[in-house]
């Protein structure tokens, strides 16, 4: 028994050591558990061993084969010679260690190949969404230029009436309201939902046709002077914007040589993050041409808008009663309240007797802060802030509440949530969540904040800058980037399912 | 790769020259003779013993002396190892550079031993 212990641990050697002296190896052993018997002796017989494998294994693989040396000394003659120096095939379990570990760096490289969007995700989000919106054709292209561009002055004054769909709208008048489920990674507010609609192949001829535009010193130089203009104007902290100022210049000889324009606007993008540690700062290239001047709105525009919220029912798409008497809301965007304040009253007063409430906002595109807060006052008995990265508190940044014959400000709240959950819909369950005000069921949200204010720069540069902050009452993060966790992991598609046994559950533990 | 080296000479080396120095033995003869000679102090295992014989073979300080039977420990045929000239030229050496260390030492008072 002890025998064949001690074979299987002579496997440790190197095949030429077991060779030659692997079975004199046994024969010592033999002969030496024969001669100390008893449990001490044998203790000490295994003992010695065990060091002594530790000892020489090591050593016997540091230092050389024989046949290695051997190969060295001989002479050298005119004629090639071949030596092999392992005579022993590969073992079976070495084969299968090298198949295991190459299947593994072959899955890994494939991850890593169907990631890319996760490693640009934190530096570029921004630069993805203005491929998104340049990917149109031309003929529209210029519209939507400006509604992307006039998205930021939307996002940053979400008080004003005008908004960035209204624009991509009034460009598409055709277009049917885009559903589509948008890629994961992809930032997306109102307008991009627009730019879905377009065909593929106009698409990659504009990629195609914008690629030919590169860059040379002096656009490089001026996009860097005017980036650090506005910085210096404009950023509400002067002294970040020194830092990053200062981050620009150091590295001024970085930038020769860049000539791809999205590559050097996340450079700059970088540069600034790395002294801001602000997510809403950013350089932005665009492939096609940026309009000298947003446009401003046209009566007719606005009366478009209107008339489509007022045919969809202001995105208010369903509004139900559950069995178990459970509320459930599913709405699509958050609509500007001067126009839609009355369908939100009627539905909340529909749903004003349910013991529970759901509020779907999977497909949820997003919308004005305003609405947020005239919903959400429905949720509670006493005015809350909710707090909003775009813009410094205003009156409406507190909720109404209590609100005149509401009965939902005690009941328990879900909200549906997606990776299409964007924006506006963040803000909602950003604060509600912060609140702990609702349960949040299905996907983490898409993570768009797009708190900054547009900067034109040239032709194909621009920059997003926050003209202020206003104080997160809850953590140090908002949503950008990150987007909202829900508390109860499902798919988007079963979300309903999961929050309505999550409802009658708890009412029953009522 | 680099050779082993027997320069500075190993005390298992060593002892293997100086267990081999009265007659031929074989592995477990020399691991014994070892034994015996350090009062039990360095008990050799395979692996040193063998790795040591390797090494003290390739430098041709030994040899072997073919194969023959132990009356005492079986039928059992076993390899026997000789000392070359060479290598009781290097124990001798060895031997003379340890007691050179041993004087320096009872010079400067660490060692009081009686002989040599």
């Amino acid at each position: 028994m002890s025998d064949k212990v001690y074979s299987w641990l002579l496997r440790l050697y190197p095949s030429h050591f077991r060779e030659a002296y692997g079975e004199e190896a046994r024969q010592l052993f033999r002969d030496r558990a024969r001669a100390e018997k008893g449990f001490l002796p044998a203790v000490r017989l295994w003992l010695d061993l065990l060091v002594d494998l530790a000892i020489s294994v090591p050593r016997e693989y540091r230092y050389g084969q024989p046949q290695v040396q051997a190969a060295t000394r001989q002479p050298v003659e005119a004629s090639p010679s071949f030596h092999v120096l392992e005579v022993e095939p590969p073992r079976f379990g070495a084969l299968f260690l090298g198949a295991l570990f190459s299947l593994v760096a072959l899955y890994g490289i494939s991850v890593l190949f169907s990631h890319p969007g996760e490693y640009r995700r934190d530096g570029a989000s921004f630069p993805q969404r203005q491929t998104q919106v340049d990917a149109r054709p031309s003929p529209s292209g210029p519209a939507v230029s400006h509604a992307a561009t006039t998205a930021y002055k939307r996002m940053a004054a979400s008080g004003q009436p005008v908004d960035a769909r209204l624009r991509a709208d009034a460009s598409n008048p055709s277009d049917s309201q885009s559903k589509a489920p948008l890629p994961v990674g992809q930032t997306s507010s109102p307008q991009e939902q627009v730019s879905q609609l377009m065909p593929q192949s106009a698409s990659r001829s504009m990629n195609r046709l914008a690629e030919e535009v590169k860059l040379d010193a002096a656009e490089r130089q001026l996009v860097l002077n005017t980036v650090i203009k506005n910085l210096k104007e404009h950023y509400f902290d002067p002294e970040v914007a020194r830092k990053a100022t200062n981050e620009l210049r150091g590295h001024q000889h970085d930038y020769d040589g860049v000539i791809e324009g999205g590559t050097f606007a996340r450079l700059l993008t970088g540069l600034i993050r790395e002294v801001s540690h602000d997510r809403h700062l950013e350089v932005v290239y665009s492939q096609s041409r940026l309009p000298a001047q947003p446009p401003t709105p046209t009566p007719e525009a606005l009366a478009r808008y209107q008339q489509r919220l007022q045919q969809e029912n202001c995105t208010f798409e369903k509004v139900a009663i559950l069995p178990h008497n459970v509320g459930y809301l599913k709405l699509n965007s958050f609509p500007e309240p001067s126009i839609c304040r009355q369908t939100a009253m009627a539905a909340m007063a529909a749903l004003n007797q349910a013991k529970a409430i759901i509020f779907d906002l999977r497909d949820n595109g997003g919308g004005f802060a305003p609405m947020v807060s005239f919903l959400a006052a429905y949720l509670f008995d006493h005015p809350e802030y909710l707090y909003d990265p775009r813009v410094s508190p205003t009156q409406q940044s507190w909720t109404r509440s209590p609100v005149p014959g509401n009965q939902l400000a005690d009941k328990p709240v879900y909200v549906l949530t997606s990776t299409s959950t964007v924006s506006a819909a963040e803000q909602f369950c950003y604060d509600l969540k912060m609140l702990k005000r609702a349960t949040f069921v299905g996907e983490r949200t898409r993570g768009s904040a797009h708190a900054g204010i547009w900067y034109r720069i040239d032709d194909h540069f621009g920059m997003g800058i926050p003209e202020t902050r206003p104080v997160n009452p809850f953590s140090k993060t908002d949503w950008e980037g990150t987007g909202v966790e829900p508390d109860v992991k499902v798919k988007a598609a079963d979300a309903l399912v999961t929050a309505e046994k999550l409802a009658e559950r708890k009412m029953l533990r009522r | 790769m680099p050779k082993r080296k027997l320069d500075p000479l190993p005390s298992a080396a060593f002892q293997i020259l100086l267990a081999l120095a009265d007659e031929d033995l074989h592995g477990y003869g020399i691991m014994r003779q070892v034994a015996e000679q350090t009062c039990n102090r360095m008990r050799l295992g395979p692996g040193t013993l063998y790795s040591s014989i390797q090494s003290l073979l390739a430098e041709k300080l030994i040899e072997e002396v073919g194969l023959g039977e132990d009356e005492k420990l079986g039928q059992e045929r076993r390899r026997y190892y000789r000392l070359t000239s060479a290598g009781r030229k290097l124990a001798r050496s060895e031997a003379e550079r340890l007691a050179d260390l041993l004087r320096v030492a009872r010079v400067k008072k660490i060692f009081r031993g009686e002989y040599v």
